[in-house]
């Protein structure tokens, strides 16, 4: 079956914010999903995009029962390291279940990755990284077989979180000068 | 004391290398700084920077035996949750060791919660070493919250010769 990898536009934040949610949903998550395509669209695509973005779509013959033909996409933003350089966070990857799997280490999951990792090479960045729920398995799998390390195994890298009421009080706190 | 937190400048590049080997050389791995001076000039004050930092300075009559009045130094960027919308990240927070204790490290960490408000950001989120406890301890009681381990979610990287492999693969365009 044939894919193409391409930049997303703001026309697709309607897919993508879909795949988000069935994203959300197989990681026992649905309720957490607070933003809509709209906003999808306001911080992809504005001046100073917040993120970018790269869909799989398949040609007419294939599309989904439902009529979908992107049927996968990779959310990714630059960021740093004051050791290393320029990096690159691979937020999201996802596939849609019947377009996994057909060819291991050569299907759209992998294509959309190596798109992130190519992206990221044109920029000079020296690193990729994401994250991936200790219960995933076949995620676990899929990025172990391509060289990642997991760093929370590895050097007991935690990451922390200031959001909601202890957000704003820790904001109240900064001094006025 | 009194001190200053303010966003820093091009010319600040040369104290921020500073602190960055200072912490590198105090955790004993200064030979992991791959990064220049000149690289954090080009990667932060470019056109479209790769990050963002703030400052902590105090005035001249409170300055190191070094003649440094820079001393304590964050470094962030903008990040995105596909859940919740803009964040922040903090990658570096670090003050000199003779200036701790005065809150300079609480006022910078305080200063990036403020701007990432004031940029939509509805999360701040950083690292921590999960074996070092006094500042996982000073961090929890600051009202975060362990997403590692309430979450299960695990860190994970790609680099070297695996990055390479990754970006030779051939998507099927």
């Amino acid at each position: 079956m044939d894919f193409m990898i391409r930049a997303a536009t703001p026309e697709d934040c309607k897919d993508i914010s879909r795949m988000i949610m069935e994203l959300a949903v197989y990681e026992n998550m649905p309720d957490q999903v607070k933003i809509s395509h709209e906003v999808l669209e306001q911080d992809g695509f504005c001046k100073n995009p917040f993120f970018h973005c790269l869909v799989a779509e398949v040609a007419e013959q294939y599309r989904t029962t439902e009529g979908y033909t992107v049927i996968g996409y990779a959310l990714f933003f630059y960021t740093y390291s004051t050791w290393k350089g320029r990096s690159v966070y691979m937020e999201d990857l996802y596939v849609m279940p019947e377009f996994r799997g057909e060819f291991p280490g050569k299907g759209v999951g992998t294509a959309l990755m190596s798109k992130v990792a190519q992206v990221g090479k044109e920029q000079q960045c020296v690193r990729l990284q994401f994250s991936v729920l200790n219960w995933n398995t076949p995620s676990l799998d899929f990025y172990k077989a391509k060289g990642a390390q997991d760093l929370t195994d590895s050097e007991g890298w935690h990451v922390l979180r200031f959001d909601g009421e202890a957000l704003d009080k820790l904001a109240q706190m900064a001094p006025k000068n | 004391m009194v001190y200053t937190i303010r966003v820093a400048t091009l010319e600040d590049c040369k104290d921020i290398y500073r602190m960055i080997m200072e912490l590198a050389k105090h955790e004993k791995v200064s030979d992991q700084v791959k990064i220049a001076q000149r690289d954090l000039e080009q990667d932060g004050f470019s056109k479209n920077p790769f990050f963002q930092s703030i400052i902590a300075e105090v005035p001249e009559q409170h300055r190191s035996k070094d003649g440094h009045s820079k001393v304590g130094y964050a470094l962030y960027f903008f990040a995105y949750s596909s859940w919740k919308g803009r964040s922040v990240y903090m990658e570096d927070l670090y003050v000199m060791p003779e200036y701790r204790g005065k809150g300079i490290g609480k006022a910078l960490m305080s200063k990036i919660a403020q701007l990432g408000l004031a940029a939509g950001c509805n999360q701040l989120n950083f690292a921590v070493l999960n074996w070092n406890k006094e500042s996982m301890d000073f961090y929890l009681s600051q009202g975060c919250w362990d997403v590692t381990t309430g979450l299960d979610y695990h860190c994970m990287r790609c680099e070297g010769p695996a990055l390479e492999a990754l970006a030779r693969g051939d998507p099927k365009n």
